[in-house]
Parts: structure tokens; sequence; C-alpha cells
């Protein structure tokens, strides 16, 4: 019998292959006395703390959802999230926005987001490993360096940076912005999967050597596929940062046609006219729907359960 | 790592730290373009032009360049145009980098900040870019220390927008307006919130520096001269206090009511939703106002202190084009500006999309085009003409933030936490050694 | 095999030879290899030539000119700089603990046990998503206006007022700071991978022995996250130290009202690339560096004694 929580718990590529079922049958019984579902009033009381939450979170969101349906005028000072109108202009209206279809925008981000998933995913990881598993000359420094780099605003970084794009004369298109990705720059993310590598035991970098693994299949077989929560994590942000990154790629992207989402967006809302809020609705709700998938998607892998377990 | 990879290492990030400080920064050139060409090539050129703007406005200036495309075979055109949102640090950088484009839209604010740098060329010395359709007054406007470094693309002039039908409603009819005073003009909104029950507010308060300078040369005083701030305390101190009687006698609403109003567009300000009667603005944005509020607006002359009898007025070029010294094709963005500017078809497709038109020939072939709003903006100027004034000092290097500057020190002063006078001497502290920081 | 008898193996095995002596150098390069060249090429580079920078008075148009410690010296009297140190201190103190709390105590309901956890994981990262964008300074007016859902809300309980939350300099910190809490989603969702990374068979050994769920919380479930607690702990702080998109999009990118909103990074972009004084700004970058580093360096020393590593 197993229950709704714990999944896929087997170690992939070790020796052992430890079904959880049979190890947790008694455990089971017993917690299932203490399992929170059994206390109806406390489990309500959760339901409606959780429900008010939601509620908060929800609003604005479903608020902007209506809104992009209505017409421009009664946008403001409507706070109503009852759908009265069901006003589609204001999507037809919004996808041409900046003369081209909006598909455009959201093929561009999703150019710059791939790129940028897998730059941080095998990049990152790496760093990871070589900073909380090997011991290395300079790892301290270099460690700290890696702090320091997230420390620093990106407003004074962007000028010195921007003359070496230019130098080498890539300025205009994606590649100053896929290519520090590529090479490990997104030092939160190396920090993150150092929080996590430490986390899990030694012992199984040992078990491994012990059959004779190196480095490389330690990473690969043994510890990345404990990292999944971390990974997902790592996926998950990059996606959700660089859709939604404007400066840098407002300050490299010259060319229209290679214009990105965030970009596009801001184009609604001009200072010295007429602004289109019906339609910057109606293109958030647009841009916010791959978010979303994305997030959906993503945390099934984040709360797959791990088994350092396996090993029993 | 061994000593060889350390000595690698360290050779990088020398050559790097060089290479991005050498880049970083255009030597101060001489006003002339470096050099390059008066003559047009006849070669393949291609020329970078960057502006900002709305989706109109790009429409219409790709068909312009088609067409110009068309008369030049051998020049093609790169777009580049982006929000007003991000254009100036898009720009700045860019120059930082030495890749700005060829031909940039410019703003009254940061032309002497990039001509005093040595980032724009002096358009005067290019046969193909004709100024003589243009008021001298305007042209003016885009000098710096007696170069053309930025052609005036439209004017446009500031006026009082009245919503007719709000002040109808309420029931408390406008005075004279070709001679009002501000002393009648306070009086006059103040009643109007009043006789509405704050339903309306008579007016929003003035905020921008083209009506501080206003203000300035109704008393007779100076913002800007000679590259730096002349503006004597006391006019400013009165120009807060104007702003803060307002919010006392309830002509304006509170401090804080019109803090959250100041990041609202256009079409959501109390003025587009008639909740207040009068706005202070650009004569042009009447077609902004009026397609928001669906009202019935009218453009009247600002109030002054003696009934519009000094000639303080002036036109202030809406937008500029410059070309960047480092272009290599100085001479074809010349011919491209003179042509965007100049040229009566080009006219014609741009329309009133960057304001009204400074060359006049061209507002002749707009003429028959022109919508009610843009008929009434442009019988605004001309109306003004008698009371125009000698073209003021433009912003001058290092205040470009005078915009924000000011904003901030009226809100200072609305909220009560400086008293006018104090505000009017650190603003003006604050500006002079901006100024001489900037050198 | 139990981790104890892996463990004694392992050290018998290791009896038998010396201990490993030589660090991993070798594999330390091919791990760290894309690292160390983004790292200096890309960062390096920039990050020296942005503290030389500090010292001139670069203004972007033209060459830098050496000025010594000049920007440095400005500083002590830049009375818009210490307000502006101000306000991202209390936006600290306030909004990380605030943040964090609430993040951990939603991962903590939202990680075992509960239905329809998924959804509400789901709903409770939508704010994460939409910080940053445009749409937000609409949101929030509607939210904190004078004609806002707060003041209404406020009406019902019998408060009448129309005060405008974000136009009174007074309040304006306060609601960024919501802002900021509001969107917790992010920590939550590291907090809850870092929940999954704690084996179950922990909690069901403990519950056959009796363990109470608070025992089990603060027994097992609270030592073993804070290698997490500790990471989002430092993030958190450097984030907020150098918290910029919010306060620019809800305040016109000027600070407004009064600069009551005037963040350090947002006051450093106005000096950079408003009133081109980069060279000022740049000092401004590493006065940041220094503080958050000085602060991170207290957090790491202090972590060796509440953080439990497993290795």
């Amino acid at each position: 019998m197993t229950t709704e929580i714990d999944t896929d718990r087997t170690l992939n590529g070790g020796t052992d292959r430890v079904s959880t079922r049979t190890l947790t049958t008694a455990g089971v019984a017993r917690r299932r006395l203490r399992d929170p579902s059994r206390h109806p009033v406390r489990s309500a009381l959760k339901h409606v703390l959780l429900g008010l939450g939601v509620l908060t979170t929800l609003y604005p969101v479903l608020w902007m959802v209506v809104s992009s349906l209505r017409p421009d005028g009664q946008i403001f000072g409507n706070p109503s999230i009852i759908p009265t109108d069901f006003h589609s202009e204001n999507y037809a209206y919004g996808w041409t926005a900046l003369g081209k279809p909006f598909s455009l925008y959201l093929w561009n981000s999703a150019i710059v987001v791939a790129g940028s998933i897998v730059g941080n995913l095998v990049s990152c990881s790496m760093a990871a490993y070589a900073f909380a598993r090997l011991r290395f000359r300079f790892q301290g420094p270099a460690f700290a360096y890696m702090l320091v780099t997230i420390m620093i605003p990106v407003h004074v970084l962007i000028v010195p940076q921007y003359v070496l794009w230019a130098q080498l004369g890539l300025v205009g298109t994606f590649l100053p912005l896929i290519l520090p990705k590529l090479l490990a720059t997104d030092a939160f993310f190396i920090f993150l999967m150092v929080q996590f590598i430490r986390g899990l035991p030694k012992e199984l970098d040992e078990a491994a050597r012990i059959d004779g693994a190196g480095h490389g299949r330690i990473f690969f077989q043994i510890l990345l596929p404990l990292m999944k929560p971390a990974l997902a994590t790592t996926a998950i942000f990059t996606f959700i940062w660089t859709w939604n990154d404007f400066f840098t790629q407002l300050i490299y992207l010259t060319d229209p046609k290679l214009y990105t989402v965030p970009i596009a967006l801001r184009s609604f809302i001009d200072a010295q006219s007429q602004s289109s809020f019906g339609g910057m609705f109606a293109m958030s709700v647009v841009a916010v729907i791959p978010l979303i998938l994305a997030f959906a998607f993503g945390q099934k892998h984040l709360v797959q359960g791990i088994a350092t377990t396996g090993l029993k | 790592m061994n000593t060889t990879i350390r000595r690698i290492s360290v050779g990088i990030v020398a050559a790097a730290s060089v290479l991005g400080l050498a880049a970083c920064g255009v030597s101060k050139a001489p006003a002339a373009g470096g050099g390059e060409a008066a003559e047009l090539s006849d070669e393949p050129v291609s020329l970078r032009v960057m502006w900002w703007g709305g989706d109109a406005r790009h429409e219409r200036t790709q068909k312009v360049f088609d067409l110009f495309e068309e008369k030049h075979p051998n020049i093609t055109i790169e777009p580049e145009f982006s929000d007003w949102n991000g254009y100036w640090e898009k720009l700045a950088t860019a120059t930082a980098g030495g890749n700005s484009a060829d031909v940039m839209q410019m703003d009254q604010l940061y032309l002497a900040s990039y001509a005093d740098r040595g980032s724009l060329v002096d358009l005067g010395q290019y046969d193909q870019l004709k100024t003589d359709g243009l008021e001298p007054s305007v042209l003016d406007m885009g000098r710096w220390e007696d170069a053309l470094y930025a052609m005036p693309i439209s004017t446009t002039s500031t006026a009082a927008i009245v919503n007719m039908d709000v002040i109808d409603q309420v029931g408390v009819p406008l005075p004279d307006t070709s001679t009002w005073t501000w002393d009648e003009f306070g009086e006059w909104a103040a009643e109007v919130t009043e006789a509405s029950g704050g339903a309306v507010y008579g007016t929003a308060q003035l905020g921008n520096e083209y009506q501080l300078q206003l203000v300035a040369r109704q008393m007779e005083d100076a913002l800007f001269e000679d590259g730096k701030i002349a503006i004597e305390p006391e006019t400013l101190a009165a120009y807060f206090q104007l702003g803060l009687d307002w919010i006392t006698s309830g002509a304006t609403p509170s401090a804080s009511y019109m803090a959250e109003q100041a990041s609202l567009p256009i079409d959501q300000s109390d003025f587009a939703v008639g909740k207040s009667a009068t706005v202070f603005t650009s004569s042009t944005l009447i077609t902004a106002y009026a397609a928001a509020s669906g009202a019935h607006l009218e453009l009247v002359p600002i109030p002054t202190l003696d009934g519009d009898k000094t000639k303080y007025d002036y036109f202030k070029p809406g937008m500029y084009w410059s070309v960047s010294s480092k272009s290599e094709h100085p001479a074809e963005a010349a011919l491209l500006i003179d042509f965007l500017v100049n040229d009566p078809e080009a006219g014609k497709i741009i329309g009133t999309e960057r304001g009204i038109p400074a060359n006049s020939d061209v507002i002749d072939a707009l003429e028959a085009d022109l919508t009610a709003e843009e008929k009434k903006t442009v019988a605004f100027a001309e109306s003004r003409t008698s009371k125009l004034g000698e073209a003021p000092a433009i912003v001058p290097n290092g205040a470009s933030d005078i915009q924000t500057i000011l904003l901030r020190y009226q809100q200072e002063v609305n909220f009560e936490r400086q008293t006018p006078i104090d505000a009017a001497n650190a603003l003006i502290a604050e500006i002079e050694s901006s100024i001489t920081a900037a050198g | 095999m139990s981790i104890a008898e892996l463990r004694q193996l392992a050290q018998n095995r290791g009896r038998g030879r010396s201990a490993r002596s030589t660090p991993d150098n070798k594999a330390a390069l091919a791990f760290l290899g894309p690292w160390v060249i983004g790292a200096v090429l890309l960062t390096l580079g920039p990050i020296l030539a942005s503290l030389y920078l500090a010292f001139t008075d670069y203004n972007l148009l033209e060459s830098a000119n050496w000025i010594g410690t000049a920007n440095f010296e400005r500083m002590l009297t830049d009375a818009r700089l210490h307000k502006s140190l101000l306000v991202t201190f209390v936006y600290v103190i306030v909004g990380v603990p605030g943040q964090l709390v609430v993040a951990l105590g939603l991962a903590l309901m939202l990680d075992r046990g509960l239905r329809g956890r998924a959804f509400y994981r789901s709903a409770f990262y939508l704010p994460s998503l939409l910080g940053s964008s445009v749409a937000i300074a609409v949101l929030w007016r509607l939210v904190f206006g004078g004609d806002g859902l707060v003041n209404a809300s406020l009406a019902l309980i019998g408060i009448q007022t129309d005060m405008s939350w974000i136009g009174n300099p007074d309040t304006s910190l306060l609601t960024i700071i919501l802002l900021h809490i509001w969107t917790f989603g992010s920590p939550m969702v590291i907090f809850l991978a870092g929940l999954r990374q704690i084996p179950t068979e922990l909690y069901e050994a403990a519950a056959t022995d009796g363990a109470s769920t608070w025992r089990r919380f603060g027994a097992i479930t609270l030592p073993l996250l804070t290698p997490i607690i500790f990471f989002n702990l430092v993030l958190a702080i450097i984030n907020s130290f150098s918290s910029f998109t919010q306060a620019f999009i809800v305040s016109g990118g000027t600070g407004a009202p009064s600069d009551s909103l005037l963040f350090y990074t947002l006051y450093l972009y106005q000096e950079g690339f408003g009133s081109f004084r980069m060279g000022y700004a740049s000092a401004l970058a590493w006065l940041l560096v220094l503080i958050i580093g000085v602060i991170t360096g207290i957090n790491f020393w202090l972590s060796k004694y509440w953080v439990h590593y497993d290795d």
C-alpha cells in the first residue's frame, strides 16, 4: 500500500534497489494515526487559512485576466473580478504590438530562455559539484568571488560588458544574453546547487568510489539524479527570470525583429500619448501563460522525492 | 592551479580590463564630423536610425524610409525603434560602447549633454540639410555653442487645456483667458472645486521645466543662461509657492493624491476622466486628451502676471534628429534628416505623429488633413506668435535631470517638508554643482 | 546495508592506504572550466573596470579621468545617498524576515499530506511570476491607491479613509515591503525542494518512536533544512539590498513620492544613467558590495553555529 505522498523512491544506477513499500509498511500504519487528514478540525482550519492566502495571491492575477476582457475605459476603478464583458479586441489589438504579431516576441523570448536554461543547468551544476565536493587551490577565494558577482548591481557592469560585446561585434544578437549562461555567470544557481549537494551525504560518493567510480561517474550517475529538485528549481527560475528580464534585453537587442516579450510589453505604456492598458493586460496574460505552464510542469519534478534511503 | 595557468589567467584579465577601459568612452571629438567626407558617396551606404515612439510612429516612419530608399537606391536604412522607457539608457550605453546609431531622435533635455561631450555632429557643415524652412528662434534651440547639433522636427507650445463640458456642468464660468492673471486663475480654480463639492478639481499643478521657464520669463528671469542655472531663488520660490497655495485653497487635490497620480498615463489622469477642469501641458496633447475624455476641450494661454502683455512665450522643439559623431556617413545622414524634416511628401506621411512640424511649408502641405484638435493646436500656435520672446538657453550639460529634480522639490514643498525658498535654494545649489561636475 | 555499516566499511578500507592528500585540482578544472572562462572573460574584466571607474569622473560619453577618492568623499555628505541607505535598510530588515517566514510557513503546510497542494503551490507562486512586470504598477495602485481595495476593505470594518497609501511618503515604503512579501513564491519553492530532500524514513522512524509533530519538526525538519534556510537567507539579503525593479516600476523610476522609494540601486541607476555620473554610480556599486559583503560574511561566519551539513 502506497501513500499519495511518495513517488519514485528508487535509486538510479545504484546496485541496491529497495522498494520503500516493504520497508515502510509498519511505519505507514503507525503514521496513519497521525495523518492530519484524520483531524478534520485542524485540516479544515488549514484549508481556510490557505484559502485566504490563495485569495490574496490570486486576486491580482484574476483581476488582470478579467480586465483584459474589458474595454480600456472600464478597466480602472473597477476592482471586481467577476467578468462582465468579453471584449476580445484587446487581444486582437495587443497581438500586433510594434507592428508585428506578438508570436514573434514569444518566439524570440523562447529562444533566449531555452539557451539560458540549458546553459545554466549544465554549467552551474558542474561548477557546484566542484565547489561542494572537490578540494582545490584557491577554492575559498573563488567561492567568495562567485558570491561577489551576485552582489554587484547589473547597472554598473552593463557598460563595460556592453563594450566587450561591442568589440566582439555581437551586440544586436541573442548571444550576449545566452553565452554568459553557458559560462556559469548566474552564480545564484551555483550557490543553490552547492547547498543542495552539501545536503547529500558524502557516504554516497564514498560508496561509489569504493566501486571504482571517478568524479565523472559520481557526478553524473549518483549526484545529478538526486539533485532533481535543485535542477528543476534552476530551470524554473531561469525560465521565469529570463522571460521577464527587461533591461539587458533592451540594451543588447537593437533590431526590432529580435525584440522579446518584456520589451514589447513596455511599448503599450507610452508616457507621451495614448496608452493601451487593455492591450497590455491582454498581452501580459498571454505572456504569463508560458510561465504558469513552465511552473506547473516543472513543479512535478521539484517535489519528486529522492531516495538517499535506497542504500538501506 | 599551476603557475602557467595562473599567468595566462592574469594575462586574460589584464587584457579584458584594458579592452574594457580603453573602449569606455569617446574622446572629445571636435565639432566637425571627425573629418569624414561632406560629400555623398556613390557606394552602398547603410544608416542605422534610432527613435522612440508608439506603433503609429514606427509604421509611418518606415513608410518614409521606403520612400527615401527609392529616391536614393544606394542607401539602406536599418530602423531601431523602442518606446520612451529605456531609450536613453540604450542610447547612452550604445554611445559608451562606440556603437550608437548614425541618426538618433534627440530631446532638449539631453542635447547639450551629448553635444558638449562630443557625441554629436555639427549639422551646419552639411549642405544636404536645409534649414531655412524653420523659424530662426526654433532652429536656435538646436544649437549649442553656435553649432547646430540637432535639427528640430516639430514644435510645441505650453497651453492650459480646459474642459468646457466639465466647466459648464459645474457652473463656474471661465474668466477672460486672454488676459487672466495667476491670482484670477487661482481663485477661479478654487471656486470650481468648491462648487462641485470636491467632485471636480479646478486644476492640476504646474509640473515641468518648460512651464517653469515660462513663469520665470514672465517674471523677467531666465532658467538657464550661458550654460549655467540663472534663475533667482525668489522666482523659483514663487513658482513653488503657487503650487502650495493651490493645494491649500483646494484648487488642486492633496499632495499625496497628486503623488499617486504622477505615475498615471495621460488617459487615466484626472483631466482625462473629467475630474479636473484644467491641465497645463504641451498644446499637441489636446489630441490625446480629447480622445481619452471625449469632451469638448479648448486650448487657452496660461495665466500671466500682467494680463499677457510681456513677450515671454516661446516655441519649444518637441524633438530633434541628431547624427552621431562616430557615424561613417554623416553626409548621407544629413540627407536623410533633410528628407524627414523638410520634404512635404514625407511630412504628409508622418503627419503630426511627432508633433506640429517645425517646417512651415510642411504644415501648409498638411493643412487639409489636420483633425479638429490638430487645427486647434496650429491655431493656438499662430495666436502666440505675437507674444514670442527670444529663444531661451537650452538645458545645459549636467542639468539633464532638471525635470526629475524639479518634481522632487515640488513634492517636498507640497508635503510641507521644505519651505518654498529653502527648496528653491537647494534646487539651485544641486543643479549648480551638477553642471560644474559635468564640466 | 545501513549507512553506518557503509561508513565502517569505508574506514576499514581507508586504513589500508594513506588518505588522499593531493587536492582534486585537475578534476576541479574540468568541472569549473566554463565557470572560469565566464568568470574571467565576462565578469572579472567588467568588475575590474567598474572598480577603476569608481575613481573616475566617467560620464558614459567621454573617456574617464582619474579623480582619486573624490566620489567616495562625496558619499559622506550626499543626503540622497543617506536617504537611500535608510530606505533600503528598512526594506531589508522588515521585508526579508517577513517574506521568509511566510515562505517557510507555507512550504511546511504544503509539503506533505495536504489535499490539493499542487494547486496551492501554483497559486502561491503566481505573484512571483508577475512581480517584475509593468502590470504590477497598475495592480498596486488598484490595491493601495486612494480609491483602492485596502481602503474599501477598511470601510467595510468601519474605518473611513481615502488616504493614498502609495502617494503618501510615510506609507509608500510599506506598500513595497508588502509587495515583496507577496512574492514569497521563490523562497517557498526552494524550501519545498529542500523539504523534499529530507528522507521520509527519518520521519517514519521518529513516528515509530512516538515523537509528536512538533518534535519531528524540531529534531528532523529544522536541522536538515538549515542549509536551505541559510541559502534563502543569504540570497534574500543580497537580493533585497539590490532590489530595483519593483520600486522602479511603481514609482516610475523616480523614487517618488519625496524619495520615499529611493532604493539604493534606484539611486545608483539615476546617478549613472539619468545624470551621466557613471563614475559616482560605480563607486556607489562598490559601497553596496562592501555592505552586502560584510553582512554576508557575518552570515557565513554565524552559520557554523546553526547550519547542519551532512558532510
